[in-house]
C-alpha cells in the first residue's frame, strides 16, 4: 500500500507541530491534564499537587498531539502548489533541535 | 510479585525487542552489508529494514503506554529516592528519557511513510535521519531505564 502524497504534508507538519507545542507545553506547563499519583485521579488542565506530586507529562503529550494533529490535518488539505516544497527533513531537524532544547533546559541536573 | 513490577518486567521486554529491531534497520541503511552477507555481524547488517517498520512501531506504541502507565510508581516510588541520595545526574537523565519518548512518538507518521516510500523517490535520507533518531532515543532510554531500576532495587 503506497500512501497519498496528502500524508507526506500530514506527517511533516505533525512531526514539526508536535515537537514545537511540546516543547512549549513543558516550558510553559500548558497541560490540557494533571494526574495526581497519590491519590489516582486526573484533573482537568494545570492543577496544583494534591496529597503527592502532581504529573503533567500525560496532559502536555495531550495538548501537543491534539495540536499537532489539527495542524496536520489541515495542512493536508491545502492545495498541492503550496505544499510541494515542504523539506522533508523538517521532520527529523524539529525533532532534532528540540532535543537538543530539552539537554540545555536540563543542564542543571548534569552540573550540580 | 505486584501488577506494577509485571508491567515492568513486560516494558523491559518489550524494550528490548525493539533495541534489537531499531538496532537491525539503523545499521542496515547506516552499515549496509555487502551481498551475499557473511558471518554474523555482516547478516546482522543485511536484514531488509522495511520489514521492521511495522514491528518496531507497534512495539514503540506499547512500550510508550507501559511506560506511562508506570511512571506514575516511578513517580512516587523511585524518584522520591533518587531525589534523597542526591543522584542528580541520573534523576536528569530519566527526565531527558520522558522527553524523548514524546518526541519520538510525534515522528511515528513520517518514519512510516518515508519507509513506504520507493528509494528512488529521493527522500531515503529523511527516511535514514529518522531511524538513527529513533534508534538513539530508544537506546538511551533502554539504558536509562536500565539504570534508574537498578538504582532502586528489584522488590525494594
Amino acid at each position: 500500500m503506497t500512501p497519498p502524497r496528502s500524508f507526506s504534508v500530514f506527517a511533516i507538519v505533525f512531526a514539526i507541530v508536535y515537537a514545537v507545542v511540546y516543547v512549549v507545553a513543558v516550558e510553559k506547563n500548558y497541560a490540557l491534564v494533571t494526574y495526581h499519583p497519590a491519590i489516582g485521579e486526573f484533573g482537568a488542565g494545570v492543577q496544583p499537587p494534591r496529597d503527592g506530586p502532581a504529573m503533567y507529562w500525560y496532559g502536555w503529550l495531550a495538548t501537543s498531539g491534539i495540536a499537532a494533529l489539527i495542524a496536520g490535518l489541515l495542512a493536508s488539505l491545502l492545495p498541492d502548489s503550496v505544499t510541494r516544497r515542504l523539506w522533508s527533513g523538517w521532520t527529523w531537524a524539529t525533532a532534532v533541535a528540540v532535543m537538543l532544547v530539552f539537554c540545555y533546559l536540563l543542564r542543571n541536573f548534569f552540573l550540580r | 510479585m505486584n501488577t506494577t513490577t509485571v508491567l515492568l518486567i513486560v516494558h523491559g521486554l518489550l524494550a528490548v525487542a525493539l533495541l534489537g529491531a531499531i538496532t537491525h534497520q539503523a545499521a542496515s541503511v547506516w552499515l549496509p552489508a555487502p551481498r551475499p552477507a557473511g558471518g554474523f555481524v555482516g547478516r546482522f547488517r543485511a536484514v531488509p529494514g522495511a520489514a521492521y517498520v511495522n514491528a518496531i512501531i507497534v512495539l514503540y506504541l506499547l512500550t510508550a503506554v507501559l511506560g506511562g502507565i508506570i511512571y506514575a510508581e516511578y513517580r512516587i516510588e523511585v524518584r522520591t529516592v533518587v531525589e534523597q541520595l542526591g543522584l542528580w545526574a541520573q534523576n536528569g537523565s530519566f527526565e531527558l528519557k520522558e522527553h524523548f519518548a514524546a518526541i519520538g512518538l510525534g515522528v511515528l507518521p513520517a518514519y512510516w511513510y518515508y519507509w513506504r516510500q520507493p528509494p528512488s523517490q529521493g527522500s531515503t535520507r529523511t527516511r535514514d535521519l529518522l531511524t538513527a533518531m529513533l534508534a538513539f532515543i530508544v537506546w538511551w532510554n533502554f539504558l536509562v531505564g536500565h539504570i534508574l531500576n537498578n538504582i532502586r532495587g528489584f522488590g525494594s
